[in-house]
């Protein structure tokens, strides 16, 4: 446990500032991204993790990273939960985070992500709910958001949930306009992108 | 609650630790398919097989669904035949969905896209057709499918009218239109490395001249067949054009995460070429082999530890395989001669199984003896073909068919 904690601690300690310096040099990423209107963003009303309802509408006129994840994952969403912390270090740099810039991660698995489970990951990963909340539902309302998004989930042998690991970039006015998959997904790119939506003309 | 902050935290610092040790590309997808699509890790059960009649609009295309499991009964059989309900589109390529769930079958000559379910990978069936796609995305000859994030980009050889340049139409996995992005010459096949943000794209001849006969085309109809265009991928835009030898079709980056180069063949130069990105950012292009007068390279594959590539001599019936483990002196390893008129192949994501088919285009194809088979690849990427495995599609029970592309899963 000791370990445990303290390799995270070291993770945690190198990446943000490093990402910051990735951004001065922009190296594999793209500085003009083409962020074309791929498709309307499916409405939704999920609850956060006290319990307040929220709704892809209240964010209108805010740019949202919508995540899919699950607590127990054992494969790439920590990781990008790990991302998005680095993300929320560089939103809030660029003065974005919370008022113009909104990071939301949905659980694709409420049955073992209850309330306290979720707050307590979010915890983990400093999320700052000023401006990054962690979404639930019941296992039935949460099914319909997740069909909306293409976001299947399937259950394999040994108890692990299969799902597409797709990260969502939505604009100001509620059209998605990049998809990301988490085994690829690069928080200094994903910041240029929200960047770049921020400097298109008000609607 | 204590305890519950420690198990989270000890199992992210794990995940971390072995995620920095073992780079993103382990979860995705196996040998020659997009980067982003989930990979199969796991034995092939069934094989998805997009044909076509032999005869012109003798019957409508269909997606041959093929038993390969080798612990059942029907093994090496046709399932079922799943008709696309239209003639004379020229089955072509067809591309898996990031998630896996759809299978994009592009058709060179109707411009039409077919989208099959198979999210039941033992029951796909077809769930649309999209109709029309040069009025849609202002280009013609959809090529090859190939998966990003939620989308589709489909290389399109032309303008809407089957002459001049093409470019990259894009779509949700749905279906719907995204984008068109114009190029300066007729876009073949697809690669990207997600960590450089690069996607390179080979090139080929316009929609009315590969639906031609070969006696009839004029070189007027093309342009710049010779060329593989380097793209800034986030952007969709060109950033260098790579010059070589004509008609560079396959094309395949090393699998290695972090791996700068790759390699694509040329059918009009018979030979490999070999593509670096140099530490600058440039991308360097040089012949790496030739592969004999008379080869007529169709198709190449890689295998999943970057050692071997494979290729298929259409014009030579040969299949061959190359030992790539020194970069820059690639060299011939093993051939099996004799296998009249083989193109397309599909490696298993373990690297021991390459099942191949012998039809390119109804305007190319020189024999009838259409069918496909196995070749078993030994650990030293050696290969033999396999007696035991033959569909035979010149004496299909309902008309000899011509077998082109081919998805596991």
């Amino acid at each position: 446990m000791k370990y445990g904690l303290a390799l995270l601690a070291l993770v945690w300690s190198i990446a943000p500032d490093s990402a910051l310096r990735a951004a001065e040099v922009p190296g594999p990423v793209s500085v003009n991204p083409n962020l074309s209107v791929i498709a309307r963003a499916p409405a939704f009303t999920l609850h956060d993790t006290l319990g307040n309802a929220v709704q892809l509408s209240d964010y209108q006129g805010r740019v949202v990273l919508l995540a899919f994840i699950f607590t127990t994952c054992p494969g790439v969403c920590p990781l990008i939960s790990q991302q998005m912390s680095v993300l929320q270090t560089g939103l809030k740099q660029e003065g974005f985070f919370g008022s113009k810039a909104n990071l939301l991660s949905v659980t694709v698995d409420p049955k073992t992500d209850t309330a306290a489970v979720l707050a307590e990951y979010a915890r983990t990963y400093g999320a700052d709910a000023a401006g990054w909340r962690f979404l639930r539902e019941s296992p039935e309302k949460t099914k319909p958001v997740l069909k909306a998004y293409d976001e299947w989930t399937k259950l394999l042998p040994k108890g692990e949930i299969d799902h597409p690991a797709r990260v969502y970039l939505i604009d100001q006015k509620g059209n998605i306009r990049e998809i990301y998959s988490l085994a690829f997904f690069n928080e200094t790119q994903a910041l240029i992108d929200m960047r770049k939506l921020l400097g298109e003309a008000a609607p | 609650m204590k305890s519950a902050h420690g198990k989270i935290g000890l199992q992210i610092a794990l995940v971390l630790a072995l995620t920095a040790a073992f780079p993103a590309v382990q979860l995705t997808a196996e040998t020659c398919l997009s980067p982003y699509i989930k990979g199969l890790k796991a034995p092939e059960k069934i094989m998805y097989l997009w044909t076509l009649p032999a005869a012109a609009n003798s019957g409508p295309d269909y997606l041959a669904v093929i038993d390969v499991n080798l612990a059942s009964a029907s093994y090496g059989k046709i399932l079922k035949k799943i008709h696309v309900g239209s003639s004379g589109n020229e089955a072509h390529h067809m591309g898996f969905s990031d998630d896996r769930t759809k299978i994009w079958a592009a058709s060179l000559n109707s411009n039409r896209l077919f989208i099959f379910d198979v999210s039941d990978p033992m029951q796909p069936k077809l769930m649309k057709t999209i109709d029309n796609v040069a009025k849609t995305t202002g280009l013609s000859g959809p090529h090859t499918p190939y998966a990003i994030p939620g989308r589709i980009l489909v290389s399109m050889a032309s303008g809407p009218d089957g002459t001049g340049p093409g470019g990259i139409a894009e779509f949700t996995n749905d279906g719907e239109f995204v984008a068109s992005h114009k190029t300066a010459n007729h876009p073949y096949e697809t690669v990207i490395k997600p960590e450089f943000n690069r996607m390179i794209t080979s090139s080929w001849f316009p929609q009315k001249t590969f639906m031609s006969a070969p006696d009839k085309w004029d070189p007027k109809e093309w342009s710049n067949p010779n060329t593989m265009l380097v793209w800034d991928l986030k952007a969709r835009t060109v950033i260098q054009t790579l010059s070589g030898d004509p008609i560079n079709l396959a094309a395949r980056w090393m699998l290695k995460p972090g791996a700068k180069y790759g390699y694509n063949i040329s059918t009009a130069g018979n030979s490999i070429w070999m593509f670096r990105m140099e530490d600058d950012g440039k991308f360097s292009y040089r012949k790496a082999a030739d592969t004999g007068a008379g080869c007529g390279p169709a198709d190449l594959r890689q295998s999943p530890d970057d050692k071997y590539l494979y290729l298929t001599c259409f014009q030579g019936s040969e299949v061959q395989a190359w030992d790539i483990s020194d970069p820059d002196n690639i060299k011939l390893h093993d051939t099996i001669q004799g296998v009249v008129q083989p193109n397309m192949m599909h490696v298993t994501f373990d690297g021991h199984r390459l099942y191949f088919t012998n039809s390119a285009i109804s305007t190319i194809d020189y024999s009838p003896r259409y069918s496909m088979q196995l070749i078993q690849i030994g650990p030293d990427g050696r290969m033999k073909l396999d007696p035991n495995f033959k569909i035979d599609f010149a004496k299909a029970p309902d008309g000899p068919a011509r077998p082109h592309d081919m998805l596991l899963n």
